[in-house]
């Protein structure tokens, strides 16, 4: 089977919300030698992109976008073991990441942390639903380069406000850089909040932070 | 190249040449147009689009004759409720609050409501919303609703009887979540038109249906359940507004005559609506905040002028904040809610605000 059979495979898969079938063109991925960002990037957030613009067109609906991104999840865990950690040699930086507080969303920001750690930053995935205290504290327990949060609700998008003014107030914004994503956050909020970094997807928020850290 | 005021969807303002807002509105109506599967607006209509947003005016209206009638949601709140909630803080009853829309504003309907502004919990304090809908009842002339949300989210954890769906779906618990949510269309439906009963036993003139579907599918269909039941049953005027442009499918599965809710967009919601027995149907369009006030319009008017031309009950879209093609703000500018309504008016034909 050739890659873009596979890639295809991959982000159908997504699409159709089956677990099994994601898993097993994983594995056939590996087993064929294919660069597993590649899967990720390429395939299977391919298909929760579409999957995204299904639900956000009202054809797909909660239960099937949670079953989907569990599978895309579970391809994504069988990916990760083949990864190899690039730079091993020379960590690029130190990253705190998470979903802000009263927000639940986590697949976006668990695929940005899975990119970061493969191409050399260490990552400190605090999860979703994240307290800003608690991006505060972890920042300044691991001496963070950089402090992510992401928002997928205009109602949690906020929080990333309140998490400037937070770092701020523990005297750590001049140490870090910070970093918002999520759908509903743009560059301008960035702007706006005093963000030092905005981006889309994974692939660009690896791109920027290695541009920003090399 | 001259440009012209506007807004972005969260409300900035912004400047835009002739061709940047054709080009917005060309985009807005095709948005609207392949989302729906409807017709997108005619050069014609883009075309008075465009002359509603280059009238050098800060404010416009519709022409005379053009007049439609207002109808008003989230009851008095507007002036009594604080900045928290969108109002202005006045120190007022309702029953003055009432009065103020009728005899100073010109409200053509108005509406009780509680501060709570869902059914539920008016359920305990109900002996108090009937005296209180008594006493407004004998003070004005205009037909009086009383307004509340459905808000299913009331009946699951940790405010009722029902698993909460937002917790157990991200568990995969994907059977418990639908089942939590087809008992709460039960319990909702039931205390809606208990309360709606008692509202009707002291001459309430009708009620309003207030961000149905806020909840999912499953909101609705408790809603459409109660029409049909206060249908039959009492003389209510009954509106049913919106809570977003399609039925966020929370469940899914669910369906009202055989027609599934979930994804319904308001050309597909209206029918439903009316065969429900509703009277008056308020169709809501969101505003995209990254988008321009003219792409937003133009894709709003699009969607709602589908639902008037299938529509055999009365359509009283929905303006104000987030909706309509007016700016998320928590007091739209008067330059945009200005042009969102006329547009409404004299592109979608809409029949009441």
């Amino acid at each position: 089977m050739s890659k873009q059979e596979l890639l295809e495979q991959a982000a159908q898969s997504v699409v159709d919300a089956d677990r099994d079938a994601t898993v097993e063109v994983a594995k056939r991925a590996i087993a064929e030698g294919i660069d597993p960002v590649e899967m990720i990037n390429d395939g299977y957030s391919v298909g929760m992109s579409r999957v995204g613009d299904l639900f956000d067109r009202g054809e797909m609906f909660l239960p099937e976008l949670i079953v989907a991104s569990d599978a895309m999840v579970a391809a994504i865990n069988v990916l990760e073991e083949a990864m190899p950690v690039k730079n091993q040699s020379k960590k690029l930086g130190t990253v705190v990441l998470g979903t802000i507080e009263g927000d639940v969303h986590d697949i976006g920001k668990g695929i940005v942390a899975t990119m970061l750690r493969v191409y050399g930053f260490e990552v400190f995935d605090l999860g979703r639903d994240v307290p800003i205290k608690t991006f505060v504290e972890k920042a300044k327990e691991v001496g963070a380069d950089i402090v992510g949060s992401s928002a997928l609700m205009t109602t949690t998008q906020v929080g990333q406000k309140a998490l400037e003014a937070a770092l701020k107030k523990a005297g750590l914004r001049d140490k870090v850089k910070t970093m918002v994503g999520g759908a509903v956050v743009t560059q301008r909020w960035a702007d706006k909040i005093g963000s030092n970094l905005y981006a889309e997807n994974a692939s660009e928020a690896v791109l920027k932070l290695k541009e920003m850290f090399s | 190249m001259k440009k012209y005021l506007t807004r972005m969807g969260d409300g900035e303002r912004i400047e835009m040449t002739v061709d940047e807002l054709k080009q917005d509105f060309e985009l807005g109506t095709k948005d609207a147009a392949d989302r729906g599967k409807i017709s997108p607006l005619t050069q014609d209509e883009l075309d008075y689009l465009l002359e509603i947003f280059t009238n050098p005016n800060k404010i416009v209206s519709v022409e005379p004759g053009n007049e439609v009638p207002l109808t008003h949601d989230i009851g008095t709140l507007r002036l009594m409720g604080d900045q928290g909630n969108s109002g202005v803080g006045i120190p007022l009853s309702r029953v003055q609050g009432i009065q103020v829309h009728e005899r100073a504003f010109g409200g053509d309907t108005m509406e009780l409501g509680h501060i709570d502004y869902s059914f539920k919990p008016v359920k305990p304090v109900i002996a108090m919303e009937q005296q209180e809908m008594e006493n407004a009842l004998l003070s004005t002339i205009v037909p009086l609703f009383y307004g509340a949300m459905p808000n299913l989210g009331l009946y699951y954890s940790p405010d009722g009887p029902f698993g909460n769906p937002s917790d157990l779906l991200p568990m995969g618990k994907i059977q418990e979540a639908r089942e939590a949510q087809e008992g709460a269309v039960e319990h909702a439906t039931r205390d809606m038109i208990y309360i709606c009963e008692k509202l009707y036993d002291v001459g309430c003139d009708g009620i309003n249906f207030d961000t149905t579907g806020a909840a999912g599918d499953a909101d609705m269909k408790a809603t459409l359940h109660a029409v049909e039941y206060l249908k039959a049953n009492t003389n209510l005027a009954i509106e049913v507004g919106m809570a977003g442009e399609f039925v966020l499918g929370m469940h899914g599965g669910l369906e009202y005559d055989g027609v599934r809710l979930a994804g319904l967009y308001p050309h597909q919601q209206v029918k439903l609506v009316e065969k429900a027995g509703a009277d008056i149907f308020g169709p809501v369009v969101n505003t995209n905040t990254s988008k321009s006030m003219a792409w937003n319009l133009a894709r709003a008017v699009t969607f709602i002028k589908a639902c008037v031309e299938v529509a055999n009950i009365p359509i009283h879209v929905n303006m104000g904040m987030g909706v309509g093609g007016s700016p998320v703000f928590e007091t739209p500018p008067l330059d945009s809610v200005t042009r969102a309504s006329k547009a409404m008016v004299e592109v979608a034909k809409v029949d009441g605000l």
